[in-house]
């Protein structure tokens, strides 16, 4: 066992111990919190003969910049009150969440202006022909802007992609009637567990014959197999892995993240996937859900547009990701760390601490914001019996469920912009060889996997999504 | 400083940090695609004594409580 020495850390003088899962300070549970409050407020217009829709604006198709001038000419009250919507929530999370209003009031007005200009350029007839989808134009001027240093390091204190990724799951849930969720969801759940055990023992062996220390190994094969970045810091901690370790499996997975937002849908589109077997793909073979969205939404938007797809392939293939990748992967995070902290305690050599996990870090490690995904889907499939199914198909689509898809289209947008604003190549830790290799190895298997089970397999299924 | 003999979980100990803050500032890319405020993450955070990354509840034989018993 080493020890660094240390002496007294004059940072951490007052310092108290931490009250265990203080909900206000996780961000899961503020996405929930806003997102159930919004869909309670959609309603509640609704069902007062009103909607929320006045306030869900967002810019309009267009050909001509006349066009697009006219629309922002006649909405701007509607684009100023949505802003002081945004703004509100979202300083009263991030300020609960400990960061200063001076920093993300200037970083939120940034983001949802240039969220504004790139929506807008989605909206352009010609977009597509030119690859134009918002989520890789976010994605590429986010990363511009970072990595030419345009903006002061303060500004990412509004740049939460995790929060806002977590809200746009929250309004997905009321896109979603629960009888799909329930319909899909085992099957996201078996495919979904093929992929991840295989993808893991792979990476874990492959790293283990390069010679790499075990606990090093089980946060690599977690972080290409599970939930990226989230997963890895997880199980870092479970299996009391090396400080150095985590940083090197985030840089190779924000990495491979990046690289796959692009690749997953355009080989998607040149094999012509229906929107919901593509969505299925990338959620088997994106490896963080930020990411993931962003290739789905992307690819939604290229399947929308083959020849003879069906409407609604934006809602068919993140439908389908969210149910492999939030549904069949991230909720099993719990049972991994529990695991692999067995594993790691009787297992492999002694590092001197006692970290073995309990049946309490299921709970504990549950992504909070799935609870307020399903609460969502349930609470807009029991308004849907109550209204009546033919009724709830006319009025309530354009008055409810409309207004909270723009909204969630919104926060997503806020979400993967803030990926390319807070991805900074030069500060990611040096990533080394052999971990690359292992961890390249998986994602080879992967990619093959997920194809296999979701385009051979299960293509059918995926393909009639939501239909 | 030390209390050898005394075990008490990592969140109570002076070696170890879990302000989300500082473990974004230590870990490059974190806030990228994830976040220290994750419900994933749980409580868990680094420790200065055996420089490795611990859950909040595990423990040592090296614990140095972060707030001394009262006499």
């Amino acid at each position: 066992m080493s020890e660094i020495a240390v002496g007294t850390p004059a940072q951490d003088a007052g310092r108290v111990p931490a009250r265990a899962g203080a909900f206000w300070r996780k961000d899961d549970w503020w996405a929930v919190a806003i997102g159930l409050g919004l869909i309670v407020l959609a309603y509640a217009l609704f069902a007062g003969g009103s909607s929320l829709a006045w306030l869900a604006v967002i810019p309009a198709k267009w050909t001509t910049a006349d066009q697009l001038g006219a629309h922002f000419a006649a909405n701007w009250p509607r684009y100023v009150a949505q802003f002081a919507l945004w703004l509100v929530l979202a300083s009263a999370a991030l300020t609960a969440l400990g960061y200063r209003l001076r920093d993300t009031v200037p970083a939120f007005a940034f983001l949802y202006l240039l969220s504004v200009a790139i929506f807008a350029l989605g909206q352009w007839a010609s977009a597509v022909r030119y690859n134009l989808e918002p989520p890789l134009v976010a994605l590429v001027i986010g990363l511009l802007i970072a990595n030419l240093n345009l903006l002061p390091r303060g500004l990412d204190a509004g740049f939460r992609v995790e929060f806002y990724i977590k809200l746009g799951v929250v309004l997905l849930g009321a896109t979603l009637p629960f009888t799909l969720i329930v319909w899909a969801g085992p099957v996201a759940m078996f495919q979904a567990s093929i992929v991840s055990v295989v993808t893991f023992a792979v990476i874990f062996f492959v790293a283990r014959a390069l010679g790499l220390d075990p606990r090093f190994a089980a946060v690599l094969g977690v972080g290409g197999a599970v939930c990226g970045v989230s997963a890895a810091i997880a199980i870092a901690a479970a299996v009391g892995a090396r400080k150095q370790d985590a940083p090197i499996v985030i840089s190779i997975v924000i990495l491979w993240a990046i690289l796959m937002i692009f690749a997953l849908p355009f080989a998607a589109g040149w094999l012509a996937l229906p929107a919901g077997v593509g969505g299925a793909w990338i959620g088997t073979s994106e490896f963080a859900d930020a990411a993931g969205f962003a290739a789905a939404q992307a690819y939604g938007e290229i399947a929308a547009k083959l020849p003879g797809a069906p409407a609604g392939g934006v809602d068919q293939s993140v439908a389908a990701f969210t149910l492999m990748k939030v549904v069949g992967r991230d909720v099993w995070i719990g049972i991994w760390a529990i695991v692999l902290s067995i594993v790691a305690a009787t297992r492999w050599e002694p590092t001197g601490i006692d970290s073995r996990a309990s049946a309490g870090d299921i709970w504990r490690r549950f992504p909070k914001f799935v609870i307020g995904f399903l609460l969502a889907s349930i609470f807009i499939t029991l308004v849907a019996q109550d209204v009546g199914h033919a009724q709830f198909g006319k009025a309530a689509t354009t008055d409810l469920v409309t207004p909270i898809k723009n909204l969630r289209t919104w926060a997503f947008a806020f979400g993967f912009l803030s990926i390319g604003l807070t991805t900074r190549l030069r500060d990611l830790a040096g990533v080394g060889g052999r971990p690359l290799l292992a961890f390249s190895s998986g994602v080879v298997v992967n990619v093959v996997l997920g194809f296999v089970l979701s385009v051979l397999v299960f293509g059918g299924y995926w393909a009639r999504l939501g239909q | 400083m030390m209390t050898a003999g005394r075990r008490g979980p990592c969140r109570a100990c002076m070696f170890f940090r879990d302000d989300p803050a500082s473990l974004e500032r230590s870990l490059p890319g974190l806030a990228a695609l994830s976040s220290a405020h994750g419900a994933s993450r749980s409580d868990d955070g680094t420790c200065a004594r055996h420089d490795r990354y611990v859950a909040a509840s595990a423990s040592c034989a090296s614990f140095a409580p972060l707030v001394p018993a009262a006499r």
